[in-house]
């Protein structure tokens, strides 16, 4: 168990090091999930970490996040069960408001995604297209779930799980 | 909109091409350079301050223009998605809202400890105030600003009878824009946005804001409110275009609530924007504050020219496109 942290540890040392806006995104993450379980309303407080329409708060003068190009590496791994839920969950993936899934119809505003797996999209791609969206359109309607720190690593991982399995 | 389009080409070498572009020479990434990170959603230039503005972003407006073309696209068959969802929005009046529109005449008759109410000023019944809602948001010379339907009877209630709790986002405030609005039916929206002056100034700035992306999920209100979203299905939700819908604002029976609204069913538009920055997980503006009024001009003016509906059976009883 100890050996399997450090390794970890190490892995994300190595991670900041070779990607460092990655780390700084990982940095908010970790604030927002100290205080915001996942099925709950986002707290407001939060959303000032983003841009805004005020006048009067900092907010709104930020500028649009930076675009992060990401690649998949290794084996996709994960729990597809808790992919599932992450990705029907009104308040954690939400997937299902613009995507119909695998056993699920869903919105019409983005492409179903239930027949997914047959596509045999690379998993670079579908890893970058829920990370950051923009590298292939820069006006899709997508949220940015990992530059914008909507979702971990490991629930994305999870949710390309479920959508990969046939 | 353009499309990544997997048929066409193969991700993984366009992601490989990305990346060996990027790391050799920018020249040959110039478009994903340039394209990769936009401030504003597409379609700003193409707005008009008039409700027929909308055919420069579906082709539906033939068909919910008056009364007369929702009749008629009804009777060819046209389900509410391929008319905008606009069918629905205006013509079933609320008899619910009746209520609220009492409660606001009780409180616009409510007189103050010197027998002063909102009617020693604006008549019995509100009489010199018909029509005046299908001009507001206006600039107020005495304050110097725009102020929206909410914020001026803030003003009014303060300054001129004292009531210092009729503050915007109450319970007598929300009754009472209710009422007066319910006082401008049938008027046809009219807010001068052409002329040099503040309110032209607010229309385009509230046109930024509304294109502007912003947020955790890195919306703009536009995302939502403009095609292709406009017309599919976003889980239960039924996203339409920005032109008209202001003009039956307020509304009542709205399915969502705000946190800490007392008066859940009477929705301003100032709510209704709060309502949508909440469900995109945008920071919520105050209420009458500079940018949330330039939001309200922008969409008001995007109402010019149709009819005033109040109160409006917002919240669709009407579910025979589900069977569609």
């Amino acid at each position: 168990m100890m050996k399997k942290l450090k390794v970890m540890a190490l892995l994300a040392l190595t991670a900041a090091v070779l990607q460092p806006h990655l780390a700084a995104a990982d940095e908010r993450l970790q604030v927002i999930r100290e205080k915001w379980t996942p099925g709950t309303p986002m707290l407001t407080e939060f959303l000032t970490l983003y841009p805004c329409h005020s006048e009067e708060l900092p907010c709104g003068q930020l500028p649009p996040p930076e675009v992060q190009k990401v690649s998949f590496k290794g084996a996709l791994q994960g729990d597809a069960k808790r992919g599932e839920k992450i990705a029907l969950d009104v308040r954690w993936g939400n997937c299902i408001a613009c995507h119909s899934l695998p056993g699920h119809t869903g919105g019409t505003v983005g492409p179903s995604l239930a027949d997914y797996a047959s596509r045999a999209p690379s998993l670079d791609y579908t890893y970058q297209r829920i990370w950051d969206t923009r590298v292939f359109n820069p006006d899709a309607h997508m949220p940015l779930f990992g530059t914008n720190s909507v979702l971990t690593e490991d629930e994305i991982l999870d949710v390309m799980v479920f959508i990969h399995q046939h | 909109m353009q499309r990544f389009n997997q048929s066409v080409i193969n991700p993984a070498e366009f992601v490989a091409a990305l990346l060996i572009a990027g790391s050799v020479t920018h020249a040959s990434a110039t478009d994903i350079a340039e394209t990769t990170q936009h401030d504003y959603w597409p379609g700003r230039d193409k707005t008009i301050p008039h409700v027929s503005g909308d055919t420069n972003f579906s082709d539906t407006y033939q068909d919910w223009k008056d009364a007369a073309a929702i009749a008629a696209a009804r009777a060819a068959g046209k389900a509410s998605h391929e008319v905008n969802f606009k069918d629905f929005r205006w013509l079933v009046k609320s008899l619910d809202a009746e209520l609220v529109i009492d409660e606001g005449r009780e409180v616009f008759h409510r007189q103050n400890a010197n027998g002063q109410s909102c009617a020693s000023c604006h008549g019995e019944n509100g009489e010199k105030l018909k029509g005046a809602y299908a001009n507001l948001p206006k600039f107020n010379e005495r304050l110097g600003r725009v102020v929206v339907g909410p914020s001026q009877i803030e003003v009014c209630a303060s300054e001129r009878l004292g009531q210092q709790d009729w503050r915007v986002d109450t319970r007598a405030n929300s009754v009472l824009d209710m009422y007066v609005a319910s006082l401008s039916d049938g008027h046809v929206v009219d807010i001068d946005v052409g002329t040099d002056g503040p309110l032209k100034t607010a229309y385009l700035k509230g046109r930024d804001l509304f294109f502007k992306r912003t947020g955790q999920f890195h919306y703009a209100c536009a995302s939502c409110h403009t095609p292709p979203t406009v017309g599919n299905y976003l889980r239960g939700q039924r996203p339409t275009t920005f032109f008209g819908d202001a003009s039956q604002y307020p509304i009542y029976h709205f399915p969502y609530a705000l946190p800490g609204d007392d008066l859940a069913h009477v929705f301003t538009l100032q709510h209704q924007i709060r309502s949508c920055q909440q469900l995109s997980r945008m920071h919520q503006g105050t209420e009458g504050s500079p940018s949330m009024t330039a939001i309200e001009v922008f969409l008001k003016a995007s109402a010019n020219g149709y009819p005033m509906s109040i109160p409006t059976q917002q919240y669709n009883l009407d579910t025979d496109y589900l069977e569609q």
